[in-house]
């Protein structure tokens, strides 16, 4: 009976592999990758999320409440009419999870599966764990950013089907620059990844200036020694949920279009989705 | 099709330009009444002065011709004629002949001087008429050197049609007549199954190719863009013009060729409202048509609405149709199932309102009833006793103007059952969903407390707002108890409407449809235990509520399958709105067709899909001079965005959207 706290569950996620998928987002990853589009996954803990569209301002979950699972939040959840505000981080138990999911599996087992990402999985890799198997027949994909012990990576890998191992920057400094974090880890994963014979695909977000230069894809090209590299369009709308939780989204990214029409020139095994 | 006759008609408009008004409309009925003229006698003249009175028009690059030119046909009685009318018959509706499917096929097989052996003396003067004006439209393609179009003419509709183009030249003539005569929302039928045999020969003889097929399906559909804005409807757009596809045969042999394919690439390269198009399907149909299908979603028209004959044959083999009646099905102008050629039902009769009938009941009961079964027990004879109100005037044959066309279009009236719709099913089990759960199981919220609530639309109680609205179990979610009450509320509508005849002995049919009552009948329902505001809109027809908050479309699929639709086929489709970013690449697009395929498979009875872009809603909404092509689907229907009104635009920009 493992518990983990995830963000979200989306059905129909259509960018998460192949076929028609269910996606879990675990909450919590120790990168802080500057254009991240889902900062729910930033903190383990539950955290309060205000929709601003259609806030009246009515002031109704501004007054102190009695709930206990408004305590630390700083607002009441239990108030709004339009269901603006809510915390978002959710515990959940492994097995009552795969359960829900798995309600669907006349529709999932055929050619499409469950996505875990986040977040980052391997954070919680115990519940990844239990999840994966609690799936079966499920075909389960794991979204990473790589960043773990490798240890606890090849464990979780291990159960899964399929692993889509995100790559973002070669360079050890500009990783840490973008990212929070240094790359050995992760380069350090990919290589036991490469050579472990489970099914994985390396993605590398184009961010415009970042990592979409001429120099990070050829080395990410050599890094990925052949195999396929999934080139994923920046997301003009990354900043949208900052706000939501009182964070800012301070960064300044234009995106260019023609620059990514440029990859046209990568090696044949780049491919963009 | 030919680009400067598309641009004429869809961006310029410029047709309308030879539209006239019929002199003396006033002074028509007054002379009918004077000389004390039969109903027969007024429609069959007003039809041979109309179609005197239309001017023949053969626009430039126009293959299939017919224009209407007289703006507004006349009235046939004075109003003082009228009003006794209504006080003296039931009426349906507008009181002429609608949402029908006409015996098309037929007629343009055999031509109008076959039938003339047959016709009956108003008839024959309705057919002269338009005999008339044909002649009068050869002489003008000939006159305008469009030699092709008098050839035509001179075959069709005096002789069975040979070719494709005949055969559609004939149906354009034919619909036309319709219309001209005052019947309404007058549907297409099975298009495929009736225009194939004159594709495939005109294919094998040479005379057309795949491509000059497409180019002349495109330019017949458009003929039913030249005058839909003189037709009647609720709203621009509801005009009931809707072509099923697909299908199968008597023989159980599907009936989707490629004369269907090269409809839904029609409509896709048209990009106009009308006609409607509907896709028959059964578990057997291969992905390949559902991608066809979803090429058409993609392009935000609303088309195809998928029907699942898996579910709707044996539905209707159980209210009593014949074998070949109920493989032969099509569409109203909506979704009601119907015969074509032999149906004479009246598919939209009245409508059960689930959500304010459930409210009634909790209002009622919920001080008395010690358990939730008790209080459902009370939903359910509040149900039935509805039902009883609505059959005590449904019970009545409708009087309806004589439509002499009709008639002669007609096979047999073979059937005259009645459908009465259900309208806001999810507000009524989201009502009994929360009762349960807050009141029943948890009592955490007293009766009082939640009556309270509902007497003052929730004024004084935000907190139970919230939970109701915000936080309660939903249809659309997949959860079993909750999704069972839906099956409960529809079991007891049909139940009560099983075994009960009409005057004419035809029996009643339960429906998921709302039609325009996700709006007209939520203003007069009080705030509910759903967490909805009085007056607050439904989903439209058989769909989740506006607010729940929403797993995504899979759950709302397999909530949505398991009611007993064997018992409840009048037709109401699920309608899932999609955003357009879902369609973004090949990929995505065979997902959503899955989707629709999973959706048949499960014994989902009807679906409708939309692609939708907020954004877009949103700008044509403060500018909407620069978005006259905006289609949208409303609740059976697609129309043009703008020309709607602001509380059907609200709406579709209300509903739940499935993002990427």
């Amino acid at each position: 009976m493992k518990t983990g706290i995830i963000f979200d569950v989306k059905e129909f996620s259509l960018n998460d592999g192949d076929g028609i998928r269910t996606t879990v987002f675990f909450k919590g990853c120790p990168l802080r990758c500057i254009w991240c589009h889902n900062p729910e996954g930033f903190s383990s803990a539950r955290e309060l999320f205000l929709t601003q569209n259609g806030c009246t301002h009515c002031g109704l979950c501004q007054k102190s409440c009695s709930h206990p699972d408004c305590q630390g939040l700083g607002r009441c959840i239990h108030i709004c009419p339009q269901g603006l505000v809510k915390a978002v981080g959710r515990e959940v138990d492994a097995t009552q999870l795969a359960s829900e999911i798995r309600q669907a599996e006349d529709l999932l087992l055929f050619g499409g599966g469950v996505t875990l990402s986040g977040g980052e999985v391997m954070l919680q890799p115990e519940f990844a764990i239990e999840l994966i198997e609690a799936l079966k027949p499920l075909h389960v994909l794991i979204e990473t950013c790589g960043y773990a012990p490798t240890e606890t990576f090849s464990r979780v890998a291990s159960h899964c089907d399929t692993v889509y191992f995100d790559l973002k920057l070669a360079d050890r400094d500009l990783h840490r620059t973008y990212t929070g974090v240094y790359n050995d880890l992760i380069l350090q994963n990919l290589a036991w990844l490469q050579n472990s014979g489970i099914d994985f695909r390396i993605r590398t977000p184009l961010i415009p200036g970042i990592t979409d230069t001429d120099e990070n894809l050829a080395a990410i090209a050599t890094l990925a020694k052949c195999a396929t590299v999934e080139l994923l369009p920046y997301n003009p709308l990354a900043g949208a949920k900052y706000a939501g939780l009182g964070k800012n989204f301070t960064t300044q990214i234009q995106a260019d279009h023609s620059r990514i029409r440029d990859t046209a020139s990568l090696p044949d095994h780049f491919i963009l989705k | 099709m030919n680009q400067a006759y598309y641009n004429f008609v869809v961006n310029q408009k410029a047709h309308r330009a030879y539209r006239h008004d019929f002199a003396d409309a006033e002074k028509l009925a007054s002379d009918y009444s004077a000389h004390g003229l039969g109903d027969a006698e007024r429609v069959v003249d007003r039809f041979e002065k109309l179609c005197a009175d239309e001017t023949p028009v053969i626009l430039e690059g126009q293959q299939i011709v017919f224009l209407r030119t007289v703006k507004k046909a006349p009235n046939i009685y004075t109003d003082e004629e009228w009003k006794e009318i209504q006080t003296k018959r039931k009426l349906h509706e507008l009181g002429f002949v609608s949402n029908l499917t006409p015996d098309y096929a037929s007629t343009i097989a055999q031509g109008f001087d076959k039938k003339l052996e047959t016709a009956n003396e108003y008839q024959k003067r309705e057919i002269s008429a338009i005999l008339d004006l044909c002649d009068r439209y050869c002489a003008e393609a000939h006159r305008v050197g469009r030699e092709d179009v008098a050839e035509i003419l001179q075959n069709v509709p005096r002789k069975g049609a040979k070719t494709l183009r005949e055969a559609l030249q004939f149906f354009r003539i034919l619909h036309f007549s319709l219309w001209l005569e005052g019947t309404y929302h007058n549907t297409v039928g099975r298009f495929d199954l009736m225009m194939n045999s004159y594709y495939e020969a005109d294919l094998a003889a040479g005379r057309l190719t795949r491509e000059s097929a497409q180019e002349l399906i495109e330019d017949f559909f458009l003929s039913f863009n030249l005058d839909n804005d003189l037709y009647h409807g609720l709203q621009q757009g509801d005009d009931g013009q809707s072509l099923v596809l697909g299908g199968r045969t008597l023989n159980s042999d599907s009936c989707f060729s490629e004369l269907s394919e090269l409809c839904l690439i029609a409509s896709r390269n048209l990009m106009v409202i009308d006609p409607k198009l509907n896709l028959r399907v059964d578990k057997n149909t291969p992905a390949r048509i559902y991608e066809l299908g979803t090429e058409l979603t993609e392009a935000g028209l609303g088309f195809p609405q998928y029907s699942n004959d898996d579910v709707a044959i044996p539905a209707l083999l159980k209210l009593g149709y014949a074998y070949e009646d109920a493989v032969n099905y099509g569409v109203a102008a909506c979704w009601e199932f119907i015969v074509p050629a032999v149906s004479r039902d009246i598919v939209n009769m009245a409508s059960l309102n689930f959500s304010k009938n459930v409210n009634a009941a909790i209002i009622a009961s919920l001080p008395t009833a010690k358990t939730f079964e008790e209080l459902m027990d009370s939903v359910k004879d509040v149900i039935r006793a509805e039902v009883n109100r609505l059959l005590e005037d449904c019970f009545y044959e409708r009087w309806f103007v004589p439509s002499p066309m009709m008639d002669l279009l007609s096979r047999e009236e073979k059937y005259n059952n009645y459908g009465i719709h259900g309208t806001a099913i999810a507000s009524g089990t989201d009502s009994l969903a929360a009762v349960r759960q807050y009141v029943y199981d948890e009592k955490r919220i007293s009766p009082e407390r939640l009556l309270r609530a509902l007497g003052t639309n929730y004024r004084d109680d935000p907190e139970l707002l919230h939970l109701l609205r915000v936080e309660a179990p939903k249809m659309g979610n997949d959860i079993d108890w909750v999704d069972a009450i839906s099956v409960e509320l529809l079991d007891t509508f049909s139940d009560a409407l099983a075994g009960r005849t009409n005057a004419l002995g035809g029996c009643f049919r339960a429906g998921t449809g709302s039609a325009l009552n996700y709006i007209r009948q939520a203003v007069e329902t009080g705030a509910t235990a759903d967490g909805r505001l009085m007056g607050e809109p439904f989903g439209t027809n058989f769909s989740v509520n506006l607010f729940s908050k929403i797993k995504g479309p899979v759950s709302v699929i397999r909530s949505f399958t398991k009611q007993h639709f064997d018992k409840a086929i009048n037709g109401g489709p699920l309608t899932l709105e999609f955003s357009s970013t879902v369609f973004r690449n090949e990929d995505s697009k065979k997902k959503v067709a899955e989707l629709v395929r999973y959706f048949i498979q499960r014994g989902g009875h009807q679906l409708q899909l939309n692609a939708v872009n907020f954004e877009t809603l949103r700008d044509a909404q403060i500018h909407p001079e620069n978005h006259g092509h905006l289609v949208v689907r409303i609740w059976g229907w697609s129309a043009y965005f703008v020309e709607l009104d602001r509380c059907y635009q609200d709406h579709v920009m209300a509903r739940q959207q499935y993002q990427v």
